[in-house]
């Protein structure tokens, strides 16, 4: 009986878990999954999100309402960054894979080297009225500061994904990557859309900043400890898709509750990497990865 | 209505010059086929006029709605949504979206916005194999197929000109009757100004109305009335022997 409990509460606190995960992941899923840029700073913006939401949380607002604020903000710092990522790179012809990923390396030092300085390295954390309260079924019980986020997760995800398949500038934006030619031929600029896509996936840094800083207290290099994660997550998901974001990100969170249940927590850290590595070699197209 | 201008162009990629001199003219409501074996050029014309390359010097200007435009100043989706569509060599469709997002992507753009349900019922209309295979993979599409879907995109953006590139290329024979036949049939209805570069000219010059032969980077060859010339003819000039 103990066992059935133990793996009851395991497989919700995983549920939970992944789906905060997806909305961390999320970005990357547009930069990494549609616009093919290997934005390994993303986590790190992430937590900047954290920090812009613990500021205005410090002043009273409620950090949700704070993450969707910021979240305006951080869309025209990716579009400014994209520019400057496509002016230095893409445009001239030199955006190979492994520059890129040395660009965004930087950033993301950039970016904790920053919070360092403005803020120190102690742990931040904000108030709101629902930490420190659970909810209680039968014998599980969640607290609502992972509920609350992970609830955020799936509505972000489905407005994302209406987005993505109903408007132009969506199809658009899955287009981009692999036929920039085409969109230019339909009467759309491509540098115009992937800006616009690269801002998205930076108001979506805001959103899981907001929730991973509900989750529990924060320091400049948390993100670090999401970079494998992330990329393991979309690549699972497959490359372009958005729902199977969520669904990828969840069996990644249920698999580490698992292991942290029954193993040990300090191999909870392997288990994206393994599910990354698995994916690639039996899998290389993700679960639900558009075809080609 | 509109017409396209060519004047006096040169073009070429880095020291090589692939275009000497290039003067044509597409008039409005015109189909004009612009003839040449591999090579010859035909695909630098086309993509100078639609903003892919940069040439080296001349003119190309748009006349339309009483105003001219010169395109040489204009990127490419700007050239689009001035009523200029594109069916391009390799036909350049989008993979990963299906046969009806291809479509909604060109309908969707700035130009033919206001039209996308009346241009998207007027394309499944036309082609029904394309209703058929809406939900489907463009990639999963037959070769000829994928050329209905690259003509039928370019419609949905409300065109008054479509520049063609060998629409022929890789489809069986018989296919290409019918891919031709389909672009004589658009042209007549929509009243389009087309210029369709070739190198099968058998079907090309039954459909239009004038054709120019391109030979090393030249027009060495304007045939006013395409109904009137002999195919060995045509055939000779295209080979440099007329
Ligand atoms: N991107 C490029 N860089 C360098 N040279 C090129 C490039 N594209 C084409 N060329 C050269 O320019 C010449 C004309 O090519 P183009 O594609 O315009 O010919 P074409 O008439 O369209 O031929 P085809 O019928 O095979 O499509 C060829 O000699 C080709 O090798
Ligand atoms: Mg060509």
């Amino acid at each position: 009986m103990l066992i059935l409990d133990l793996g009851l509460n395991a497989l919700v606190t995983g549920v939970v878990l992944g789906s905060i995960y997806a909305l961390v992941a999320l970005g990357l899923a547009i930069t990494f999954g549609l616009l093919h840029i290997p934005n390994v700073a993303h986590p790190a913006m992430v937590i900047g999100g954290s920090y812009a939401v613990a500021i205005s949380n410090s002043y009273g607002m409620d950090p949700l309402v704070a993450g969707v604020l910021w979240a305006i903000p951080f869309y025209a710092l990716g579009v400014i960054l994209y520019e400057f990522y496509s002016r230095s790179f893409e445009s001239r012809g030199r955006g190979n894979t492994l520059q890129s990923l040395t660009l965004f390396f930087g950033i993301s030092l950039i970016i904790e080297v920053g919070l360092v300085v403005a803020f120190g390295t102690d742990l931040r954390s904000i108030r709101a009225g629902y930490i420190g309260h659970s909810l209680t079924v039968g014998f599980i019980v969640m607290p609502y500061r992972f509920l609350i986020p992970a609830a955020l997760a799936p509505v972000v995800i489905f407005l994302l994904w209406l987005y993505m398949t109903r408007t132009n500038t969506g199809l658009a934006i899955r287009a981009v990557a692999y036929e920039e030619r085409a969109l230019q031929i339909c009467g759309l600029d491509p540098a115009a859309i992937k800006r616009h896509a690269f801002g998205i996936a930076m108001a979506m840094a805001a959103l899981a900043g907001a929730a991973l800083v509900i989750t529990g207290p924060i320091d400049p290099f948390a993100g670090r400890a999401h970079i494998g994660r992330v990329f393991a997550v979309v690549v699972l998901a497959g490359m372009g898709t958005i729902p199977g974001t969520l669904v990828a990100a969840i069996l990644i969170g249920v698999a580490e509750s698992f292991v942290m249940t029954f193993l040990s927590p300090s191999w909870a850290p392997g288990v994206a990497f393994a599910i990354l590595l698995a994916t690639l070699g039996l899998r290389p197209n993700g679960l639900f990865g558009a075809l080609r | 209505m509109s017409r396209i201008i060519v004047d006096r162009l040169v073009a070429g990629y880095g020291a090589v010059t692939v275009l000497r001199d290039i003067s044509l003219e597409v008039g409005a409501g015109e189909l004009v086929a612009l003839l040449g074996v591999n090579g010859n050029g035909k695909s630098t014309l086309l993509n100078c006029i639609l903003g892919f390359i940069r040439p080296r010097s001349g003119r190309i200007v748009l006349e339309t709605q009483g105003r001219t435009v010169d395109l040489l100043t204009r990127s490419p989706h700007e050239i689009t949504n001035l009523g200029i569509a594109s069916v391009p060599e390799g036909r350049r469709l989008v993979p990963n979206l299906t046969v009806e997002e291809n479509l909604l992507l060109a309908g969707g753009g700035p130009r033919g916005r206001k039209d996308i349900a009346a241009n998207l019922a007027f394309c499944f209309e036309t082609f029904p194999i394309l209703a058929e295979r809406r939900r489907q993979y463009s990639s999963t599409l037959s070769g000829g197929q994928q050329q209905l879907l690259a003509i039928a995109r370019a419609l949905m953006t409300s065109p008054e000109a479509i520049v063609i590139d060998e629409p022929s290329v890789g489809l069986a024979p018989i296919v290409v009757g019918q891919v031709i036949a389909a672009i004589r049939a658009l042209q007549e209805a929509r009243n389009l100004t087309i210029l369709m570069a070739e190198q099968s000219f058998f079907q090309a010059i039954e459909v239009a109305s004038r054709a120019y032969v391109l030979s090393h980077g030249k027009i060495i060859r304007e045939f006013d009335q395409t109904s009137a010339v002999g195919d060995a003819e045509i055939r000779n000039a295209m080979m440099g022997v007329g």
